[in-house]
Parts: structure tokens; sequence; C-alpha cells
């Protein structure tokens, strides 16, 4: 394994458990695999993605899934209105991606998020951009599949630290609540 | 109860209103802003308002900015401002407390947690 194809890996393993602990923080118990793919989903589809840089890697990460597994992760499900669809999906990639984010850096990578976007559609498919073979994250949360997408845009120069070094450097946790 | 209200300023509908459910819920009044600059204009506009909540990531002016644009040339925000937010990195909560904040709490958040927050900020008891 080449030494780019190792940062890809890892940093798609980070990204992984950021967003697993997050749907398990909604309530859920996610199994998530790669290297496959799903038919394209039929009936009314919900997708977001946020995009994340600094000097030497950037990228962005998608999620598609079903109206109906939105509606399980939403905080507040029996008040969702159609509108809710896609900014529930936006806050979702955006707690996905700012937790990866709080993640990297323990490895000493402070990377810039994006505003989300998000949209809903039908019978949409998504694909990457910057290799067609690639396969998307699957998270099946009982019995619904969500997919996530993660682009990578690594420079040659970026390493990903074999474990986190920078404790003095690591974001504040999930829920954590400090006063000043 | 009480009758303060508390302005929430986040680009998400759903967590406006999931913030806001929560603090309605203990008697507290609600301003909602979309962005930073709705904020700064809610702030003029709503004198009841006496403690922000606001998100860091959002079109436009972002929650820093707004912090940074309330405080001014003073010694800090007109009222308490705790930034609530999915980011954790310390050079940004290093920024919000040089800014003035008051808190920084990390999403997702857990109701009970943020409303003892706000509790606490607004000197009540928890």
């Amino acid at each position: 394994m080449a030494p780019g194809d190792s940062n890809e890996a890892r940093l798609t393993e980070l990204l992984c458990l950021s967003a697993a602990t997050l749907l398990a923080d909604l309530g859920v118990q996610p199994e998530w695999r790669t290297g496959v793919r799903q038919p394209p989903p039929t009936g009314e589809s919900v997708a977001a993605f946020s995009g994340f840089a600094n000097n030497e890697l950037r990228g962005s990460f998608a999620l598609l899934g079903p109206r109906k597994l939105f509606a399980r992760l939403h905080p507040l499900p029996q008040t969702m209105t159609l509108r809710d669809w896609a900014d529930w999906a936006r806050e979702l990639v955006s707690q996905a991606v700012g937790r990866f984010c709080n993640r990297l850096l323990a490895y000493g990578v402070q990377l810039a998020t994006s505003v989300p976007q998000g949209a809903l559609a039908k019978e949409v498919r998504l694909a990457s951009s910057l290799d067609p073979a690639r396969s998307p994250i699957l998270f099946t949360i009982e019995g619904l599949v969500l997919e996530g997408w993660l682009e990578l845009d690594i420079a040659p120069s970026f390493r990903l630290e074999e474990s986190p070094l920078h404790e003095a450097r690591a974001a504040l946790r999930e829920g954590t609540i400090v006063f000043f | 109860m009480n009758n303060k209200a508390v302005l929430v300023v986040d680009d998400s509908f759903t967590v406006r209103q999931q913030v806001g459910l929560t603090l309605t819920s203990a008697g507290y009044q609600i301003v909602e802003a979309c962005d930073g600059q709705e904020a700064v204009d809610a702030l003029r506009a709503h004198a009841e308002v006496a403690m922000v909540l606001c998100d860091v990531t959002m079109p436009g002016m972002d929650g820093l900015e707004f912090l940074e644009t309330i405080k001014g040339d003073a010694a800090g925000p007109p009222v308490p401002v705790v930034m609530l937010t999915t980011d954790g990195s310390p050079d940004l909560i290093a920024r919000a407390k040089r800014a003035g904040a008051k808190g920084w709490i990390v999403k997702p958040f857990q109701p009970h947690l943020l409303l003892a927050a706000v509790r606490r900020i607004a000197g009540e008891p928890g």
C-alpha cells in the first residue's frame, strides 16, 4: 500500500467512526461497510454534503438516504414537515464532518469546514468525481441504508500521524459544555 | 417559570426548533435568527433578549464574527453569549473566549444539560 493510500484508508476509517458514533448518539446502532454499491434508491431521498479543507487536504462528505431514515434519526420526528427533511440532512452531515474534523485535531490536522448543503430528490444516485470506481460507505440502520460518500484530495506532502500525538490540541468531545 | 428571552442563532431550523422546545418548556421566550447579521438585528429589535445561544458555521456572518461585532470596542458583549456548535477546536474556543463568550457547547446536546447551562448563565437555580 502506498503512503497516499494509507492516508486515505485511515482518513476514511476516522470518518466512518465519526459518523457511526454520531448515529449512535442519535439512538441507533448502525453497521457500516465499504466496497459495495446499492441499487439506486427508489422513492424520495434526501441528500446533503459538507466540505472541508486545509492547504494539504480537501474533500467533502455526502449523505444520501430515504426520507424515512432521516425521520428515524430526527430528534423531534413528530414535528417534521416537508421543509425539515433537507434542513435536518444538512445538520446531520455538518455534525458528522464536525466530528471528523474534531478527531483530526488530535493528529495535528486542522480543517476549515463549509456551510452544508442539502436537497430532496427522487431516484438520485451519487458517485465519486475523483475516482469513478470508488464505492460508498454504507450504514445499515434498522434495515434502511444510508450512503456516505467521502471525497478526498490529498497533497503528496500530507501525512497522517500513526496515532493521535497532539492531545493538548485535541478538540472538545461532543456533548461537552464549558463555561468561561 | 420566567419571562427571559433567549436569542437562538442557527442556520438549521431543526436545531432552532430543538433548542426552542427545550427552553420554552422551562418558560423562556425564544427569538430566532438564521445567521450572524440577523442576530445583530434581532438584538437591536428585542430588548428583552437576556442571552444568546449561537452556532459558529453559518452562511453570511458566522457566529464568531457576530460575537466580535456585538462586542465592538466594549469589554464584552451586551448580553451573555454561549456558542453551540459541532466544532470543538481549541483555537476557535480561544477566539470566542477572547471575544467575551460565556461558554461553548459541542453538538449534539442533551436537552436537560442545555437547560442547566442556560439557567446557570442566567443566574437561576438549576
